[in-house]
């Protein structure tokens, strides 16, 4: 039996809706997703719960897991994010070329940064399995695999003391900012657009946040306060961003990415205003449930096949941008293309569901 | 006998184009800047570039004998044949050929498929990390086959420009690639004249790609089986990196270098 609906599942499958909108650039709903009001994104939402689901795997600070098997269990579940990322790579590459083909434009190839998978094979394949080479739009799960690797680290160090795990993680946060220490790519020459220094750290906040003692608990105890202090300051960030109010980065002081706006490098300024997000918007998961219950078992249900649901939302997003292209779609080819694949991801998870359970 | 034939039409370029560039090469500091593109790129009658001085890039040359490229928008790799280097690698080899001394830093931050929009934030973003003295920016490709409005693009760009001017950084567009099949597509030309004329009124260094691949491709057609789409793209990168090379080079001192070569003879009828 599939678990019930809860907000764990229901606002990561509201991530995973907002990634595959937000992955066709240029179409019409882009600007309804919650970025357009944010700083922070459905990046920063889904890296957080992937943090804080591992709290089901390490298992109750009273009755913990055995270290060999939780180890195995992280690994294992690494692997099976590598594999899924490494068959959604070559399934991209092959529809770009397909396409490149049918519609006898060599400019396909270069889409998504794919282009040196065709004119440098050789070490873009080994690029690929290595994950220093990344196709456009297709970054966040290296950086997943990445996050898994060190987990089983997270867990031992959070059984070990959880002071020490937030120090580490903070420490290698801030040392990356300063130094602006990043994974390179190879064989193009570039950066991972996901730095996983920096995003390790809201990794771990997910992941803290959901214990019930340390910075969990204490969040617990004081998310009231919290909330309202949120309210305003997520309003003037609204504000400023709806306005298209940006600091200019060049005047902020030195070491500048401790004080601008950078999505790869994943800045304080993000994380503070995505912890407030989650602060005051874990409010209004019980009225929704209760007055929404459909929306909520929808996006549940999405969340639950958070792995499958991205995985074909990236194979979707990229055959939308084609399809885009190919028929030059406007407001109606987007409406349908949206509609069309949620519905299409929500029948896939549903049916995912109905076969498991019925096994 | 064709092949003989199209050497002979090439060195006639090489000539034509050495000729016209000669006065360049005798003035130093400069021993590489007047060399003449390579044969396989030479477009008789289009202007690869146009011609603007880079007055921060000169400036960071005289103070710091260093200058800083910030290579960004589309993947620097592009569509370059398998082995040969990129076209950041060839410019930074060719300037430091042709200035004694000089040190040339290119730094990479190319991501295929990103909007303009997206690209115009990050280059905020690059410019304070890296501080560089200009920005290559490949613009135009991915909002064209996205569908970006050609007007809110050449916004995008126009004030990405003034803001780098602002902060002393210099700026060359690389505009975009020809490809047969969208010579008649009105969103990509729409894109494309959109950018030219940005780059016209602001004065900034714009690197013709489509025309001289444009006109490449016309002159191969009837001595040749003509070039695939995979291969003039091949040559739009190659070509672009020699172009841009020279224009950098030639807009350090802010003279007339990219003019087009003479049209070629008249080739006589086929037999």
């Amino acid at each position: 039996m599939p678990r019930d609906a809860n907000a764990v599942d229901f606002w990561r499958g509201f991530a995973l809706i907002e990634i595959f909108v937000n992955h066709v650039p240029g179409n019409f709903y882009e600007q309804f997703t919650h970025k357009a009001l944010s700083l922070s994104d459905s990046a920063e939402l889904f890296v957080f719960l992937a943090g804080w689901s591992l709290k089901f795997v390490v298992g109750p600070p009273d009755a913990p897991a055995p270290a060999v098997r939780l180890v195995g269990r992280l690994v294992l579940r690494a692997y099976q994010l590598f594999s899924a990322h490494v068959v959604i790579v070559m399934l991209a590459v092959a529809m770009l070329a397909a396409a490149a083909r049918l519609l006898d434009n060599p400019l396909i190839l270069e889409w998504f940064n794919a282009a040196a998978v065709f004119y440098e094979p050789v070490e873009t394949h080994i690029g690929l399995v290595l994950l220093t080479h990344q196709l456009g739009y297709f970054d966040i799960l290296p950086l997943y695999v990445v996050l898994l690797l060190l987990s089983p680290l997270i867990a031992l160090l959070d059984r070990f003391n959880q002071t020490v795990l937030l120090t580490v993680s903070f420490l290698i946060y801030i040392v990356s900012l300063i130094t602006e220490a990043t994974f390179t790519t190879w064989p193009t020459q570039g950066e991972w657009f996901f730095n996983p220094m920096c995003w390790q750290f809201d990794f771990v906040l997910g992941f803290l946040f959901a214990r019930p003692t340390g910075a969990g608990g204490w969040a617990r105890r004081n998310l009231g306060w919290v909330r309202i202090v949120a309210i305003p300051i997520l309003a003037a960030a609204a504000w400023a961003r709806w306005y298209g109010f940006e600091l200019d980065p060049t005047l902020a002081p030195e070491p500048h990415l401790l004080f601008v706006d950078a999505k790869s490098f994943l800045s304080p300024i993000r994380v503070m205003q995505f912890l407030l997000l989650v602060a005051a918007f874990s409010a209004v998961y019980p009225t929704i449930a209760r007055f929404v219950p459909p929306l909520v078992s929808v996006l549940s249900l999405l969340g639950r096949n958070s792995l499958l649901v991205f995985c074909l939302g990236s194979l979707l997003s990229l055959a939308l941008q084609i399809g885009r292209f190919a028929v030059r779609g406007g407001i109606a080819f987007d409406t349908a293309a949206v509609a069309g694949g949620l519905l299409l991801l929500y029948a896939v998870a549903a049916g995912h569901e109905w076969l498991e359970t019925s096994r | 006998m064709r092949a003989g034939r199209r050497w002979r039409t090439a060195i006639a370029l090489a000539l034509a184009a050495g000729l016209l560039t000669a006065p360049l090469r005798a003035e130093p500091p400069v021993e590489t800047v007047g060399t003449p593109v390579p044969p396989e790129c030479l477009a008789p009658g289009v202007e690869a570039s146009s011609t603007v001085p880079l007055p921060f890039v000169a400036a960071a040359l005289k103070s710091r004998n260093r200058i800083v490229v910030l290579a960004i928008g589309g993947s620097a790799i592009g569509g370059r044949p398998y082995g040969s280097r990129d076209y950041a690698s060839v410019v930074e080899a060719f300037l430091e050929r042709s200035f004694k001394g000089l040190d040339v830093q290119i730094v990479q931050r190319g991501v295929s498929g990103e909007l303009g929009r997206d690209v115009a934030a990050r280059i905020r973003l690059e410019v304070a990390r890296s501080r560089p003295d200009v920005v290559f920016w490949q613009v135009g490709t991915a909002d064209a086959l996205a569908g970006v409005d050609p007007e809110e693009l050449a916004a995008t760009v126009r004030d990405t420009i003034r803001w780098l001017r602002d902060h002393e950084v210099d700026t060359v567009l690389i505009g975009l690639q020809y490809v047969r099949v969208l010579r008649e597509d009105p969103q990509y030309q729409a894109t494309r004249e959109a950018l030219a004329e940005v780059a016209k009124a602001e004065g900034v260094l714009r690197i013709r790609r489509y025309e001289v691949v444009e006109t490449i491709n016309r002159l191969q057609k009837p001595q040749e089986v003509p070039a695939s789409d995979a291969e003039l793209t091949a040559a739009g990168y190659n070509c672009m990196a020699e172009y841009l090379a020279r224009a950098v080079g030639s807009g350090l001192f802010g003279r007339k270098e990219s003019e087009p070569p003479p049209l070629p003879p008249k080739a006589p009828p086929p037999p």
